[in-house]
């Protein structure tokens, strides 16, 4: 059974006035378990607005999305969340910020599970396993344990958001360009760190990505969106091998237009 | 002096738990919640009918926090459900709440006659204002160790990740609604507590005793703030009792000073406005200070 299944979407914003964009025409988009696809496509190409639509921030009115069997076109975030993780794009959006680093941890172990009223937040027995997790970060944020997670720099809290993601292994991994705000270093470091944690537990996962080199070199199957569109979609040994040059030409190839380098890098 | 210091004590721990309440909306959710006005006289009508017609001191007290917990859950739909803004949802729910406490008390106010039993009669160090201290004092500690609880509990730390992200804790699966109308009624049950135990210590309830209670327990969480700056959840609930009394203090000695009492009110505005602008007129202060040095070693 196919991970995650998205159907004839379409997605209008100001549907039925002179400003309305039909941002999505149509996708139609299937994952296999385990399969990480890279999105580029330049500004306004739709990929926020795929992304949002299968995490459920954007409600969908046009089409179906489903994950494994479940059909959650009509669901919510919070109700999605049992099936999606999502790293976004601000390091400050993935975690709660006057809560502590075990905190955030511990909230991110029950997502969207039921939460009691009666048991602790941040269980004892835990503490040695966000230890752990923590200490393979390399970061030395093992012994944060109890900091508040707003104190920590923008790549620490972007790493800890990923581990928060990838604690409870979900269904699918949403990452919205996670490493665009971050300084080149940085960036690098949490893309390796994406990768090791998606191969460790083989998550199925959609990533945004401005950087067609990182689209190049992480993931089994790159898709470029154009215009609300599938422009191009390569699987595992098409991908294999191949340039940014390369890419701009089959682009070229499939819509039609010349894409400019930058406004893929820079958008 | 020292007869000013206890009843202050005795003031500021009921005011407290008002304080505590409006703290949960107004710092841990971020909302500007003015259901206060109309859940703290709603919580002392209710007890105090109850009273009158016959109802044990602590069954009429606990009825008088539901009543306010009931109140908050209209607020927190009309907040999250119906998506109006914080600020009027708790206008209208104010609003509505004054013909409620008309209904419950049947008259503009209820007067406890001595012989009614009251939750501070049910000690006796042979003194009202001990009996006050006692009962209040137990109460708010009941009120801070449930609370320092509740907000660690797996729920509880969700409730915070709400105030603090709502597109996180949507993300982490936490209904954003449901937390919010959890603290709406954690909120104005105890406000409506506060209330309660006001109406039994003063021996009345009145319809306009709301009035400028929000300011009240606002300016007891700035003092606290002011006081002492980033504390833990349960260490800042311990302070605003402090701040509380401290503001009781400045009251009683406002009042020793001879101003006229009609002019309170506008006092206690006038007083919030000051304690909000403290920090930054420090800041101010300063910085000043540090140009007044900088032009002297540039010179």
């Amino acid at each position: 059974m196919p991970a995650l299944v998205v159907r004839e979407l379409h997605q209008y914003f100001e549907k039925g006035t002179v400003n309305e964009n039909h941002a999505l025409k149509g996708i139609d988009l299937t994952l296999e378990p385990g399969e990480f696809v890279a999105i580029i496509g330049g500004n306004g190409a739709g990929k926020s607005t795929l992304l949002n639509s299968v995490a459920g921030s954007i409600p969908v009115t046009h089409g179906q999305i489903k994950i494994g069997d479940q059909d959650v076109t009509y669901q919510n975030v919070a109700k999605r969340a049992r099936l999606i993780a999502r790293v976004f794009q601000d390091p400050k959006a993935g975690t709660a910020p006057r809560l502590t680093v075990e905190e955030n941890l511990s909230l991110a172990q029950k997502r969207g599970q039921w939460r009691n009223f009666w048991a602790n937040g941040v269980k004892k027995r835990d503490r040695a396993l966000f230890r752990e997790k923590l200490a393979s970060l390399g970061l030395g944020l093992e012994d944060r344990l109890t900091a508040e997670i707003g104190l920590l720099s923008g790549g620490q809290r972007q790493a800890v958001t990923l581990l928060m993601a990838t604690l409870q292994a979900p269904e699918l991994l949403l990452l919205d360009e996670h490493t665009a705000a971050l300084d080149p270093q940085t960036s690098a470091t949490v893309m390796q760190l994406t990768a090791q944690l998606v191969a460790a537990q083989n998550i199925t996962t959609l990533m945004i990505t401005h950087n067609m080199q990182d689209a190049l070199n992480y993931g089994n199957r790159l898709i470029m969106l154009d215009h609300g569109r599938i422009a191009v979609d390569l699987k595992g040994d098409q991908k294999q091998g191949l340039t940014v040059a390369d890419l701009l030409r089959l682009f070229k190839e499939q819509s039609g237009q010349e894409l400019n380098d930058d406004a893929v890098l820079l958008s | 002096m020292l007869d000013i210091l206890i009843s202050s004590i005795s003031q500021g721990l009921l005011w407290a738990i008002m304080a505590i309440g409006v703290y949960l909306t107004f710092r841990i959710l971020d909302i500007a919640d003015m259901t206060a006005e109309g859940s703290f006289p709603l919580g002392a009508a209710i007890t105090a009918h109850q009273l009158v017609s016959g109802t044990g001191p602590v069954l009429a007290t606990l009825y008088g926090a539901l009543g306010g917990a009931l109140a908050g859950l209209v607020s927190g739909v009309l907040h999250t459900k119906l998506k109006i803004p914080d600020l009027l949802t708790g206008i209208l729910t104010m609003t509505g709440l004054y013909s409620v406490n008309l209904f419950i008390m049947g008259r503009a106010n209820v007067s406890l006659l001595a012989d009614v039993k009251t939750v501070f009669s049910l000690v006796d160090l042979g003194n009202a204002t001990w009996d006050t201290i006692l009962v209040g004092g137990v109460m708010v500690t009941l009120v801070i160790g449930a609370l320092v609880v509740f907000f660690n509990t797996e729920m509880g730390l969700g409730a915070r990740a709400v105030g603090d992200n709502q597109a996180m804790s949507a993300a982490n699966g936490i209904n954003n609604d449901t937390m919010k109308i959890i603290v709406y009624m954690l909120s104005n049950g105890l406000i409506a507590l506060s209330g309660s135990l006001m109406a039994q210590t003063n021996g009345y309830a009145d319809l306009s005793m709301g009035i400028g209670t929000l300011v009240i327990a606002l300016a007891a969480i700035i003092i606290a703030e002011i006081l002492v700056r980033n504390l833990s959840f349960g260490k800042r609930l311990i302070t605003i009792i402090i701040g509380a009394v401290i503001y009781r203090l400045i009251i009683a000695w406002v009042l020793d000073m001879g101003v006229d009492p009609n002019a309170l009110r506008l006092f206690y505005a006038l007083m919030l406005a000051l304690f909000l602008a403290l920090p930054l007129i420090q800041k101010q202060v300063k910085q000043w200070g540090e140009r007044r040095e900088n032009r002297q070693r540039m010179l």
